[in-house]
């Protein structure tokens, strides 16, 4: 279920390991004047596959350097986009390394198959690379320790390594990291290193201040569009409001202006599986951004059609929730579901017709999102005859680099692409089409481009978050107890980003993203899902599908505790097996990553207590609960909500997480705390809406986020899990958002909200 | 023909038309990169800066217009409020950062004009500035910290 499944592009570039990466024979450690560098020595790598990791991916090989004056240069292979990964990637080898944290620096590594994934996407960092990377910090501080016993000629036993030093208490002598570099980096690589146990880890579960915090502060990180480059040009690009149409004519082509560099015009993409291809139209290239900004804007451009010149989103909406409720909706006619294979229970048919207890049944709707990271797509190509470099603001800079090549026809040697700070990305990112189009008009200019995306190109040109219909229909005992209960989902399948299959299904893995890994026992269930093809570009948004399903699931779950006059937490509860692992259709995950009952009984448990659930608010107040299981994650929410002079109100949000062995707990928390703000943004505010194939929002007036005035008080609570397999961070808190809303609203109102956002329901 | 504007202190000329919005010139024409880009119609804050102390949107406002004003932007801030920064750092404020200069110059002019704001004078000095990775508590106890922090320098030093 990890997004690098899903396309052909990241196995593409996957498929380039034999021919593209360098020779990964064990290198050691490399001696360079001085210097001590653990190249991609990684237990286990190359030319012997590295070990299966959990996430699905191969070890990634860390590039380690001890200096001479004992800094200690981490290499960072994954995208920071808030997330904190740079400083948690440090924070593990740092670690097992026993450096001292302030003479640990990190280094961002440009996209090369020899890190292995780099795909900074599915909330998989830290399990990808929790592992080699302790490895990789073990295998150091070992030969730092063989080198000083070796120097001073006493056995390994009795020489340690702490904080930067190595020393030898019989004889009470000590060595620096950076006066051992030198010894250390001739000496054989170790197969096997000791690592520290769970209890001698000091940065590991320890908080630390994000190793950008300061730049940032000051206004010194180097986002997308602070890149410099000497004679570096920027373009505007003005695309087609529909998704493959072209440009057929410039009526008002600009006339020579001082600052004008130039106007190109790109062809469109596919209109169906348009890929990560860039989308086309006129591009002003100007030697200023506001120059190319004001020439865009006054171009009045004719477009070309396309199969995507009429889509509507309101049918589109009508189509899922015909398809949901299999029912014409509106005069459309219902595209026939599928049911999901081995997931059936019982026989659901027969309950609903001997009809023995109180039948519920709704169904909910979702629109099409935007990510809107605060900063758009940019990025910076300097293309040359014979090589290529690129500097933006990527989630997965090897696909960039790949289509990069593939685009010039040149070498993947040839190409690099780093990743600069991203702002803010929640899976924009990882679809490089913007990279594409700096390249294809550095390529023309002869010169450095970046390509600059308005706010309102971000808006109306996304890959977007798909829109949704969900029924659910459920048979309930005078417990609220499920006696039977029918799912059917139906929404645009990132799939249609990548085919031209008329009306692709959801995949398995977008599925299995909350709706048929439902853990709640009913003894008669049936789980049904039907796709239709989009007019626009799909992506996956921060938490993906589970945005919907776990909206859905936890409101209908809600609904049935009030059919019953239950409370909503000793209900949920009652639903949920004792104990045990679920075994879910199709593929199973990992063995350390099932959905372990326990475990989310017991953040439900935590969270009760940490939101004093018992404790009666005020006449009007109402709290909302939800959980979910996401990225291998267990999240439970609740929400203290009111509606003031017609407005929903938060007051207060509580969050408690288990995320197996966490590396930054503060960083947790700030996801958790992120989380709320995005989930009440997308539960109160977002929607895109297609008119004539043309996206209608445009800026932050209509696409409204969170303010601050808007955001509650939050308070998390990490489960203590450390010694457990490590899980999701970023995506899992952003889920059990919107259906805790809307539960509280409904405990404060009696009104229930089913259909997103609240704001226009 | 040159603009000249009164940056961080310094006289700047930039050749730039005096349609140009402030935020362009300082990150086009001066440099300041700091100073981000994120709407272009005044919604997000991206681009606060500093004119005569108070916080204004640097994307809606052309450079022409601002004759001998004083124009702060965060690159100055670390001279000017240091203990600000402290505090931001400290609290581990910033998740992607972009949206950080703005809501830093934001608090920097609420904390110029009032020792001790309220939570709703908080708000409504940083209602401008969106952030979407969602920083706001932490941004709040931050202003509540530098306020406090300096109040207590104040006490002592009387």
């Amino acid at each position: 279920m990890t997004i690098s499944n899903l396309s052909p592009l990241p196995r593409r570039s996957t498929s380039q390991v034999a021919i593209e990466a360098p020779n990964l024979s064990r290198r050691g450690f490399l001696g360079v004047s001085g210097v001590f560098v653990l190249g991609a020595c990684v237990p286990g790598c190359a030319p012997t596959p590295a070990p299966k990791l959990a996430g699905g991916g191969f070890a990634p090989n860390l590039f380690l350097a001890i200096d001479a004056d004992g800094t200690v240069r981490i290499t960072a292979h994954r995208a920071e986009m808030g997330q904190g990964v740079r400083t948690a990637l440090a924070q593990i080898v740092a670690d097992e390394l026993e450096a001292d944290w302030a003479r640990v620096t990190v280094e961002q590594a440009p996209g090369d198959t020899k890190y292995g994934d780099q795909n900074t996407d599915g909330s998989r960092s830290i399990q990808l690379n929790y592992d080699p990377l302790r490895a990789a910090g073990a295998t150091a501080r070992l030969m730092l320790r063989q080198a000083a016993a070796q120097h001073w000629q006493v056995p390994l036993e009795e020489v340690t390594a702490a904080n930067h030093v190595v020393s030898h208490a019989p004889s009470n002598r000590q060595l620096g990291y950076g006066e051992l570099a030198g010894e250390a980096a001739v000496l054989p690589v170790p197969e096997e290193a000791p690592q520290k146990t769970t209890a001698e880890h000091r940065y590991i579960g320890a908080p630390q201040i994000h190793v950008d915090a300061a730049d940032i502060a000051r206004g010194q990180g180097t986002f997308g569009a602070d890149v410099q480059r000497p004679n570096m040009a920027t373009a505007v690009i003005v695309r087609c409001p529909w998704l493959g149409g072209g440009v057929r004519d410039i009526h008002n082509r600009p006339a020579p202006t001082p600052g004008l560099v130039g106007i190109e015009i790109l062809k469109p993409a596919p209109a169906a599986g348009p890929n990560f291809t860039p989308l086309g139209g006129v591009a002003v290239i100007a030697e200023d951004t506001w120059t190319a900004m004001r020439i865009a804007r006054e171009l009045n451009i004719e477009w070309e059609g396309s199969p995507n010149a009429d889509f509507d989103s309101a049918a589109l909406q009508d189509a899922l929730r015909a398809a949901a409720e299999q029912n014409e909706v509106n005069g459309v006619e219902a595209v026939p579901a599928s049911r999901v294979p081995n997931a059936e229970q019982g026989d659901v048919d027969a309950i609903f017709d001997a009809a023995a207890g109180t039948e519920l049944a709704a169904t909910y709707e979702t629109p099409f999102l935007a990510h809107a990271p605060m900063e758009p797509p940019v990025a910076m190509a300097d293309v040359s005859a014979d090589q290529c470099v690129v500097e933006a603001p990527v989630q997965d800079p090897q696909t960039a680099r790949h289509l990069v090549a593939e685009a010039l026809g040149l070498p993947h040697a040839s190409v690099t692409v780093t990743p600069t700070l991203l702002g803010g990305a929640f899976g924009r990112k990882s679809k490089p089409d913007y990279v594409l189009e700096a390249v294809e008009l550095s390529r023309r200019a002869g010169r450095p481009i970046r390509v600059q995306w308005l706010r309102e190109d971000d808006i109306r040109h996304d890959y977007y978050h798909a829109a949704s219909a969900q029924h659910h229909r459920a048979i309930v005992d005078e417990r609220g107890l499920p006696s039977a209960w029918l799912q059917r989902t139906a929404f645009p399948s990132i799939t249609t980003v990548f085919g031209e299959v008329p009306q692709p299904p959801p995949a398995a893995w977008e599925l299995e993203m909350g709706f048929s890994n439902l853990p709640y026992t009913v003894p008669n269930r049936r789980m049904e899902f039907a796709g239709i093809r989009p007019g626009v570009r799909i992506g996956w948004l921060r938490s993906v599908c589970n945005i919907f399903h776990a909206f859905s699931a936890n409101v209908f779950a809600d609904e049935m505790a009030a059919a019953a006059g239950r409370d909503a937490i000793e209900h949920r509860l009652a639903m949920l097996p004792e104990g045990g692992k679920l075994e879910q259709p199709g593929m199973q995950p990992p063995v350390g990553y099932e959905l372990d009952i326990g475990r989310l009984r017991h953040v439900i448990e935590r969270v009760r207590e940490l939101a004093e659930w018992q404790r009666p608010r005020p006449e009007g107040v109402g709290l909302g609960f939800a959980v979910h299981h996401s990225f291998r994650s267990y999240v439970a929410t609740v929400l203290e909500a009111s509606m003031v002079g017609g407005n929903p109100r938060v007051t207060n949000a509580y969050m408690v997480l288990d995320c197996g062995t966490y590396i930054n707990p503060d960083t947790c928390a700030a996801q958790m705390e992120g989380a709320v703000v995005f989930g009440l943004s997308l539960a109160l505010y977002g929607n895109i809406a297609m008119a004539g194939g043309a996206v209608v929002q445009s800026n932050f007036h209509d696409y409204p986020l969170l303010r601050m005035a808007d955001a509650p008080a939050t308070q998390v609570e990490l489960v203590p899990a450390q010694g457990r397999l490590p899980a999701g961070v970023g995506e899992p808190g952003v889920p059990p958002v919107a259906p805790a809303l809307v539960n509280a609203l409904f405990a404060a109102t009696g009104k229930r909200y089913r259909r997103l956002p609240i704001a226009t329901a | 023909m040159a603009l000249k504007l009164n940056v961080n202190g310094s006289e700047r000329e930039a050749e730039a038309s005096a349609d140009t919005p402030l935020l362009w010139v300082l990150r086009d024409h001066l440099g300041l990169t700091g100073t981000k880009y994120g709407c272009g119609g005044g919604y997000c804050g991206a681009c606060t800066v500093h004119v005569d102390g108070s916080a204004v949107r640097s994307c809606q406002l052309p450079a022409g217009s601002l004759g001998d004003s004083r124009i702060t932007t965060i690159e100055a801030l670390a001279e000017t409020q240091p203990a600000l920064l402290d505090v931001w750092v400290a609290n581990n404020v910033a998740q992607c950062g972009y949206c950080q200069a703005g809501q830093l110059m934001s608090a920097a002019a609420l904390l110029a004009a009032n020792n001790a704001p309220t939570d709703a004078d908080i708000d409504a000095a940083m209602a401008g500035n969106l952030c979407r990775c969602g920083t706001y508590g932490r941004i709040r106890a931050a202003i509540d910290e530098a306020a406090s922090r300096r109040a207590s320098v104040a006490g002592e030093s009387q």
